[in-house]
C-alpha cells in the first residue's frame, strides 16, 4: 500500500464527494481495480466488451477467443462466425450495438484496425470511439490491433503509424478514470499469438500497463497453444534480486503460476532471501553477481534440468550529477545494471546451453533511464542498454523458442520512491497518465506475463509499466 | 480450449513417462516386462476368441442389414460374455437391471412429513422385494444415495438393511454426489457385479427435505463444549458461555437453503445466470414445464407408473398411493403468470423448477448368470456412464453436457442412436441450455474437440413420462427414478437404447447408456 494520500482521498466515497463538491482543485486519481493470486481461467467474467473494427479472418477469431474464452460478453456488430461459435460453446452470446440502452457501460473496447491502410480510413477510429468512449468504466481497457508500419507502402506506414499517436493520445485521455489504452502492432502470421497478449492486456493484472505499442511477431519460434492457467507448471525460474521489492513480488507471482523459483541474491541478503523462498516453496542461490564467479556458479546450479525463466531484477543506483561522480560508482552502476546481466546470460546460453528451449530472459530497465535523468548519466547509460541489449540477443535466440525482452517500469511505490522529496514525489505520481504511483505487483504481474508461454509474440522489446508517465519512451 | 487441454495432457503424460522409466530400477522393469508378456499372450487368447465371434456376428449383421454389437445383445442374454466390438469390450460380465420401484413423490413438508430418509429408504426397498421377490439370502450388499444425510447414521444403505432385517450379511454402504447420488449408487452396485465384487445388488436413493436437520451454529457447538465435556462447574461457568454467545444473531439457527457452498449462490440464480448466457427464453421454459406435468399426468392416468411406484404407509394410518406434485390442470398460459422467484427481470419462476420433493427409489441389479439362475427377467444394462465438473462459478449445471458426449464415445455410440432421452430437469433453463450445448457446433468444436454438435434431440423422445419439474426431485432419489423409467420403457417399447443425463450441485454431470437387454 502506498502513502499517497490523494489517492486514499480519492478511494473513499465521502471524501471523494466533498472534496467534488467543494470544488477544491486536488487530483483525485481513481483506485486501480487489481487482481492478485494465480490467474483464473475466466479472467473477464461478468464484463463486457465492444468489439470494433474490422475483426474478419484470423485477427477477428483471435479477437474473440481472447473475450469469449476469457469469460467476456461480447457487444458487436460484426458477422464473424468464429465470434457466434464461441458465444455458444461458453454461453456468451453477441449483443449488437444496437441493444446498448443509452447508458450503458463496458468494460472495455476493443478495436481491430489491422485493414485501416489509408488516412481517409483512420476515421473509422473516430466513429467508433466517439459515441462509445464515455461508455467505458472507470478502470476500463481500450486495446486496438494494427499491423506494423513497414508491412506495405508509403501511404500504409503513414496511416499505421497514425494509430500510434491516436491509442497514446486515447490512453492520457481514459488515465485520469484508471483505464488504460494500449496499440498491438500485430505483425502479419503472428494472428495466432494475439489471443494470449490480448487477455494479459484486458485483464486486472495489467493495470500500470498504458500508453504504448505492443509488437506481436513470428520472431521466436514456437507454435504450441498456450495454456490460460498455472502457465509456468514444471517450469524452472530464476529471479535475481529476489529478497525484496519487486524481485519477491515477481518470485510470489511466478511460484503461482506453477514454477519453481531460485531466489538469488547477495549473501548479505542471505535471511530475507530465505524468507522468500520459503514462503513460496522455491529455493535460495547466494550470490553476488558482479564477481567474476557468479556466472559459472550459476550456470553449475541450473546444469541438472536447466532453466526456463531468467528474470534479471537486481539493480542498483549510484546518483550523483557527473562532476561530482566517483568513478568507482560509475562501475559499480554500470556492472550490476548491464555487465553481470551480459556476463550470465552468456554462460547460461553457452554451448549446451542450460537456458532451455522455448525459455524467457527478462531485463530490468527503466523509463527514467530511458527518457534520461540528472544524476543518473550511469543508471540510464545502464538501463537504455538493456534495451539494445534484449533486441539484439532475442534475434540469437528466436530459433530456441526463447523470447528476450525487457520491463520498464515507471514510479513504483517502493521503499526509494518512499524517501524521495515529497514534491518530486507529488509530481511523478501526477504526471503519469494514471495520476498515481504503480505498485511492485503490477511489475511482477507484467514480469509474470513475460515469462508466460503465451508471450512468445513478444521477443526483443521493452514493454513499460509506467502508468503513462509523461516522458514516454 | 478442448484441444489446447488435449497437447496439455498428453504432455504431461511424456513428462510422466519420462519420469518413470528414468526412475525405475532394473528389476521394477525386468518384473514388468515379464508381466506384460504373459498379458499378451492372454490377450492374444481372447482377442482370437472374440475375433471369431464377431466374425459370426458381422456376418449375422450385415444380412439383418444391423449394427453386430446389438444384435449380439438383445439376441442372447443368456450368453455368459457376450461378444462387443465396441470400446467397452473389456467387460466379461454384464450387470442387468430387472426391476426398479419407488415411492411416490411428494411436496415437502406434505404428506411424507413423518418419514425421514431411511424411512423412505425402506418404503422403497421393501417394495422392490416385494416385487421383485428376489430371495433375501442372495443380496449381496445395499447401496444408498443421499444428499441431506441424517448425522446420527449417515449410512442410509446399511440402515435399510437392518430395519428391513435383512440378513446380516446384506452390506451396506452410501454415496453422495450431489443430485447425481441415485445415479451414483447405481453405477457403483453395476461396476462392483461387473467387477465380479457381488452378484445381486440393491442400489437407489432417498431423501427427505422435510427432515433436513436445523443446524446448530458453530460457534454455539464450540462455547458449550466445555460444558458437555468438561467438569461440571458452577454458575460463573455458565455465564461465561453465555457471554461467548453474543450477539443473539450469531447463534440462531439457520434454514437449510441449496447453496453452493463455494459462490455462496443459491441454485436458482445460477439457473437464471444460464437462461440468460444460453438465450433461453420464459416461453420456452414454460413450454418445457407444462409438457413435463401434461407428459407426466398422462403416464399416471395411463396406469404407466403402476409398475414403478409402491403406495407407502405412513404412521397415523394414511395410505399415499401417488405423486402429489404433477398437475394435469396446467397449462403454458398458467405458468407464464407466476411470478420470477431469483431475479426482478428474471425468467426462473416455482413452475419451471423442480420442487422441493420426499420420496425414494429403489433398483435391483445383477449378474446376468444369477438372472438367468434365479429366473428374472433383465430389462436392461447399463452400457456406460460418465461423470463430469465443470467450473460452478460459470454454468453450474451444464455438465450434462460434456457428461453425454463422455458416455457416448465410451459405449462408441452417438446421440442419433438413442431412441430414448431422460435429462434430470432441475430447471427448464438448464435442461434447454444442455439441448442446445449439444446441439451446437460451436460447443462441439471448442468444447469437445469434434467438428460436429453432438445432436439435436427431438422433443418426442425426451423425458417422454415427464421429468423432475413435474414428478419432482428428492435428490438422492432422481438417478434411480429414471433408471428404472427407462429400463421399463426400453422393454416396453422394444427400444434398444437410452441416455440418461443429469446435473448436480458442486458443478457436476452424469451421463449413461443404457440398452435393452
Amino acid at each position: 500500500m502506498s502513502d499517497d494520500l490523494f489517492l486514499q482521498l480519492s478511494g473513499n466515497p465521502r471524501a471523494k464527494k466533498l472534496i467534488q463538491s467543494l470544488g477544491l482543485p486536488l487530483p483525485m486519481p481513481q483506485p486501480l481495480a487489481r487482481r492478485s493470486g494465480p490467474w483464473e481461467a475466466r479472467p473477464l467474467a461478468d464484463r463486457s466488451v465492444l468489439l470494433v473494427g474490422a475483426l474478419d479472418g484470423e485477427v477477428g477469431r483471435a479477437i474473440a477467443g481472447a473475450v469469449v474464452r476469457a469469460g467476456g460478453d461480447p457487444i458487436s456488430d460484426a458477422g464473424l462466425p468464429a465470434l457466434d461459435e464461441l458465444g455458444e460453446a461458453w454461453g456468451r452470446p453477441r449483443r449488437p450495438l444496437a441493444d446498448l440502452s443509452e447508458t450503458e457501460r463496458v468494460d472495455a473496447i476493443v478495436f481491430d484496425a489491422t485493414t485501416i491502410a489509408t488516412p481517409a480510413a483512420l476515421r473509422g477510429l473516430y466513429d467508433a470511439f466517439h459515441p462509445h468512449l464515455r461508455r467505458l468504466r472507470p478502470c476500463g481497457r481500450v486495446v486496438v490491433v494494427g499491423r506494423p508500419a513497414d508491412e506495405g507502402d508509403a501511404t500504409a506506414a503513414a496511416a499505421r503509424q497514425a494509430l500510434d499517436g491516436f491509442t497514446r493520445s486515447l490512453a492520457k485521455e481514459v488515465g485520469r478514470r484508471g483505464s488504460t489504452a494500449n496499440l498491438v502492432v500485430l505483425q502479419t502470421g503472428a494472428e495466432a499469438r494475439l489471443e494470449a497478449v490480448l487477455r494479459f492486456l484486458l485483464s486486472e493484472r495489467a493495470v500500470y500497463v498504458t500508453c504504448q505499442p505492443l509488437h506481436v511477431t513470428r520472431l521466436a519460434a514456437n507454435d504450441a497453444e498456450p495454456p490460460s492457467t498455472r502457465v509456468l507448471e514444471g517450469k524452472t525460474a530464476l529471479v535475481t534480486g529476489g529478497a525484496r521489492g519487486i524481485g519477491a513480488a515477481t518470485a510470489k507471482q511466478l511460484a503461482d503460476e506453477g514454477a519453481h523459483v531460485v531466489v538469488l541474491d547477495r549473501p548479505a541478503d542471505a535471511k530475507p532471501a530465505s524468507q522468500v523462498a520459503r514462503a513460496i516453496g522455491g529455493s535460495v542461490l547466494l550470490q553476488d553477481i558482479t564477481d567474476p564467479d557468479a556466472p559459472a556458479a550459476i550456470r553449475e546450479h541450473f546444469a541438472q534440468g536447466g532453466v526456463d525463466v531468467v528474470v534479471h531484477n537486481a539493480g542498483i543506483t549510484r546518483d550523483r550529477t557527473l562532476p561530482k561522480m566517483k568513478a568507482e560508482n560509475w562501475d559499480l552502476a554500470v556492472d550490476v545494471n548491464l555487465g553481470a546481466v551480459l556476463r550470465i546470460d552468456d554462460a547460461l546460453l553457452a554451448d549446451a546451453p542450460v537456458l532451455n528451449e522455448g525459455g524467457r530472459i527478462i531485463c530490468l530497465s527503466s523509463v527514467a533511464g530511458l527518457a534520461g535523468n540528472v544524476g543518473q548519466t550511469n543508471y540510464a547509460a545502464s538501463k537504455a542498454g538493456i534495451a539494445g541489449y534484449v533486441a539484439r540477443r532475442a534475434l540469437d535466440v528466436a530459433d530456441r523458442g526463447v523470447t528476450v525482452n525487457a520491463i520498464a517500469p515507471g514510479f513504483i511505490e517502493t521503499r526509494l520512491t518512499a524517501a524521495m522529496p515529497v514534491m518530486i514525489r507529488e509530481a511523478a505520481r501526477r504526471l503519469a497518465a494514471l495520476g498515481q504511483g504503480g505498485l511492485p505487483e503490477d511489475v511482477g504481474q507484467a514480469i509474470t506475463f513475460l515469462a508466460s508461454p503465451g508471450s512468445v509474440g513478444l521477443s526483443g522489446r521493452v514493454l513499460r509499466v509506467c502508468g503513462g508517465a509523461l516522458v514516454g519512451a | 480450449m478442448a484441444t489446447r487441454k488435449k497437447s496439455d495432457e498428453s504432455k504431461d503424460k511424456k513428462k510422466k513417462k519420462k519420469k518413470s522409466s528414468a526412475g525405475e530400477t532394473k528389476a521394477e522393469k525386468k518384473a514388468k516386462s515379464d508381466k506384460t508378456s504373459s498379458g499378451t499372450k492372454k490377450a492374444a487368447k481372447k482377442a482370437k476368441k472374440s475375433a471369431t465371434k464377431t466374425a459370426s456376428g458381422t456376418k449375422k449383421a450385415s444380412k439383418a442389414g444391423r449394427r453386430a454389437p446389438s444384435k449380439a445383445g438383445t439376441k442372447a442374454p443368456a450368453a455368459p460374455a457376450p461378444t462387443r466390438t465396441r470400446p467397452t469390450s473389456h467387460r466379461t460380465r454384464r450387470a442387468v437391471i430387472v426391476g426398479g420401484l419407488r415411492t411416490p413423490f411428494v411436496k415437502a413438508f406434505g404428506k411424507f412429513l413423518p418419514l425421514d430418509t431411511i424411512a423412505l429408504g425402506d418404503a422403497a426397498t421393501a417394495a422392490l422385494l416385494e416385487r421383485t421377490s428376489v430371495p433375501r439370502d442372495v443380496i449381496d450388499g445395499i447401496i444408498w444415495g443421499g444428499v441431506i444425510l441424517p448425522s446420527a447414521a449417515p449410512n442410509v444403505g446399511r440402515e435399510i438393511a437392518l430395519d428391513l432385517e435383512l440378513p446380516p450379511s446384506v452390506q451396506g454402504m452410501t454415496v453422495t454426489r450431489a443430485c447425481a447420488s441415485g445415479l451414483q449408487a447405481v453405477t457403483t452396485a453395476a461396476a462392483a457385479i461387473e467387477r465380479g465384487d457381488a452378484d445381486v445388488m440393491i442400489a437407489g436413493g432417498s431423501d427427505s427435505t422435510s427432515n433436513a436437520e436445523v443446524k446448530l451454529p458453530q460457534k454455539v457447538v464450540h462455547a458449550m463444549a466445555p460444558l458437555a465435556f468438561g467438569k461440571a462447574k458452577g454458575p460463573r461457568d455458565y455465564l461465561q458461555v453465555l457471554a461467548q454467545l453474543t450477539p443473539i444473531t450469531e447463534i440462531l439457527p439457520k434454514m437449510p437453503k441449496i447453496a453452493e457452498r463455494t459462490t455462496g449462490e443459491v441454485m436458482g440464480e445460477s439457473a437464471e445466470k444460464m437462461a440468460k448466457r444460453n438465450g433461453i427464453t420464459r416461453e420456452a421454459q414454460d413450454a418445457l414445464a407444462a409438457r413435463s406435468h401434461s407428459r407426466a399426468a398422462a403416464a399416471i392416468a395411463s396406469g404407466r407408473f403402476d409398475r414403478e411406484i409402491a403406495p407407502v404407509h405412513v404412521p397415523g394410518g394414511k395410505v399415499v398411493y401417488t405423486d402429489d406434485i404433477v398437475r394435469d390442470d396446467t397449462s403454458e398460459a398458467k405458468l407464464s403468470k407466476l411470478r420470477p422467484v431469483f431475479a426482478k427481470d428474471g425468467t426462473v419462476t416455482a413452475g419451471n423448477a423442480s420442487p422441493l420433493t420426499d420420496g425414494a427409489a429403489a433398483v435391483l441389479l445383477m449378474s446376468e448368470e444369477a438372472a438367468e439362475k434365479l429366473g428374472m427377467e433383465p430389462l436392461a444394462t447399463l452400457t456406460s456412464w460418465a461423470y463430469v465438473g465443470v467450473d460452478p462459478r460459470d454454468q453450474l449445471l451444464i455438465g450434462p453436457a460434456l457428461a453425454m458426449p463422455k458416455a457416448l464415445d465410451r459405449a462408441g455410440l452417438t446421440l442419433d442412436e438413442m431412441e430414448l432421452v431422460d435429462l434430470h430437469e432441475a430447471f427448464a433453463a438448464q435442461v434447454l441450455s444442455v439441448t442446445k450445448a449439444l446441439a451446437s457446433d460451436g460447443f462441439a468444436k471448442e468444447r469437445l474437440g469434434r467438428d460436429k454438435a453432438v445432436g439435436a434431440i427431438d422433443d418426442a423422445i425426451l423425458n417422454v413420462h415427464g421429468g423432475s419439474i413435474a414428478i419432482g426431485h428428492p435428490f438422492g432419489a432422481t438417478g434411480a427414478r429414471m433408471v428404472t423409467t427407462m429400463a421399463n420403457e426400453l422393454h416396453e417399447r422394444g427400444a434398444k437404447r437410452a441416455i440418461l443425463g443429469l446435473c448436480a450441485a458442486g458443478g457436476l454431470g452424469a451421463a449413461a447408456v443404457m440398452e435393452r437387454v
